[in-house]
């Protein structure tokens, strides 16, 4: 499904966001990106999304060579995959509904099956009976829940997550971990970076360990 | 692109429209005031055609008789006219004649000519030319030899009036190209500069939307639309309100002009000058919204 193969990453001269990374996510994974602040989680996630393009090295997404993707068809790439952020990234001005509708909206579909979709995926996420609401009525919790509502709309066959529980008490961490861990059984490879090592020990899943741009550890949380 | 991509592209131009009201009220202001500009050149350089065209249509060598010209003197030059090839008819006006046709040109100027107690309009005699558009060399040889003749007070050739009055529509159609353009452009950066906050107001949703696999055109037509609207609706009220003035011009400030007034006056547009304002300013805003787009997604 992702295969990193020897990948630098340089934005700015001397110092290397990512040296000689190399991983493979199989499909249906989940995995577990861990590490302190900088030492390239979030970068490893930009360039799934191909935000940015590695300095060298190779990057494979479904067979795909992502750097060899022209930009105007970055789009095609963009919509097999789910991205949650911990800023959650959400729109204050419109409500949950118009939120978690957009990536379908960009797909142009019909309006019957985005309001069937939306509904769906905001009951798997436990927030059907907000969808009304503007994020700013919501508690953090409840808008990151939408942001995964968000990502999994269109049924992605990855997710990725940024620091998905940077914000939440442990609490409502483990429950949105069991939320990934609920869409990665109905079959999606899950992708989480993030930096809280006592949630990955709860979950069971591969974990790659992260540190000044480096791959350290590979293992599988017990 | 399907129509609900369409419908969803024109909703969102609405939606940034509404969001940016006192940013596209100016935008909207500048936009009509360059079109308008633009549109009144035209108009009136329509008017100085038109008036050219109607002089031109009664090319006349005029030659008018100073009052002590004997009867002999009048009957030698009306047959010098009537000789020359380059003639097709003579008319012969009399004073009389001549104060009738003033009055019912200028009527307001009645009081004037009443005033003066007798009519200083000298009798005339009008050669009308076989080719009006012909050169002008063999007719000079004309009003130069009957220049000579006793009895000759004054000669008038009325084609170089018309060539005059052509030669200001010209140089109105050269100030509208300039003082419009000028403004045009100036609209071109302004609606540029509303679409430019608008785009960045937007900043997030656009980050999200390439996230989720937007298209470049699915994210840059509602704001291509915004400036397209904006410029369509400026060039639509300037095409308004050139037509305004044509009607209500000589109603109010016409007559104070006097006999300038068929100079100086505003013709409405063709069907196909309207249509190029209102094009035009579709097309200005297109500019803008590209301009600023271009600024924007390269930074």
């Amino acid at each position: 499904m992702i295969e990193f193969s020897h990948v630098w990453k340089q934005y700015h001269k001397p110092d290397w966001a990512l040296s000689d990374v190399s991983f493979a996510v199989a499909a249906g994974e989940m995995v577990f990106i861990t590490g302190p602040s900088g030492s390239g989680k979030s970068t490893i996630l930009r360039l799934m999304t191909r935000e940015c393009p590695p300095t060298d090295g190779r990057i494979l997404i479904e067979g795909m060579d992502i750097r060899r993707i022209p930009s105007a068809k970055i789009y095609v790439l963009r919509r097999t995959m789910g991205v949650v952020f911990q800023d959650f990234r959400l729109l204050a001005e419109r409500r949950v509904f118009d939120n978690v509708a957009v990536p379908l909206r960009v797909l142009g579909l019909p309006s019957k099956d985005v309001k069937r979709k939306v509904f769906l995926a905001l009951r798997m996420v436990g927030l059907h009976h907000r969808i009304w609401n503007t994020p700013a009525g919501l508690s953090y919790g409840e808008q990151q829940r939408v942001a995964i509502a968000r990502a999994v709309v269109n049924n992605p066959r990855l997710l990725l997550a940024d620091e998905p529980t940077g914000n939440l008490d442990p609490d409502l961490a483990s429950e949105i971990i069991a939320l990934f861990r609920e869409i990665n059984r109905q079959g999606t490879t899950v992708v989480i970076c993030t930096h809280d090592r006592e949630i990955v020990r709860k979950f069971a899943g591969r974990v790659l360990a992260l540190r000044e741009g480096r791959m350290r550890e590979r293992g599988t949380a017990p | 692109m399907n129509g609900r991509k369409i419908g969803r592209a024109f909703r969102d131009a609405g939606g940034h429209l509404r969001r940016g009201k006192t940013r596209h009220a100016v935008s909207f202001a500048v936009l009509v005031l360059s079109f308008l500009m633009a549109g009144l050149f035209l108009s009136l350089s329509n008017n100085l055609r038109s008036r050219a065209r109607i002089l031109s249509r009664d090319v006349a060598v005029v030659v008018y008789l100073s009052p002590s010209a004997t009867a002999a003197e009048r009957r030698t030059i009306e047959d010098r006219v009537r000789l020359s090839p380059l003639v097709a008819s003579v008319r012969t006006v009399t004073p009389e004649e001549a104060g009738d046709r003033f009055l019912k040109e200028f009527p307001d100027l009645r009081d004037v000519l009443e005033n003066l107690g007798r009519n200083p309009l000298p009798a005339s005699i009008e050669a009308i030319l076989r080719d009006p558009a012909g050169p002008d060399a063999p007719i000079d040889r004309m009003i130069d030899g009957l220049r000579r003749l006793p009895g000759v007070e004054d000669i008038q050739f009325n084609r170089r009036w018309s060539d005059r009055v052509r030669a200001l529509g010209r140089l109105s159609d050269a100030v509208g190209v300039v003082v419009g353009g000028l403004l045009i452009l100036m609209s071109i950066a302004v609606v540029s500069g509303a679409v430019r906050l608008n785009i960045l107001s937007r900043h997030e949703e656009i980050s999200i939307l390439h996230l989720v696999g937007a298209t470049n055109g699915y994210i840059r037509g509602p704001f291509l639309l915004e400036g397209l609207i904006l410029g369509v609706a400026g060039g639509t009220v300037a095409a308004g309100l050139v037509l305004l003035a044509a009607r209500l011009f000589p109603l109010y400030l016409g007559h104070s002009l006097g006999a300038l007034q068929d100079l100086i006056g505003f013709e409405p547009l063709s069907l196909l000058q309207a249509a190029g304002l209102v094009a035009g300013g579709g097309l200005a805003g297109l500019l803008g919204s590209l301009a600023a787009l271009g600024r924007v997604f390269r930074s």
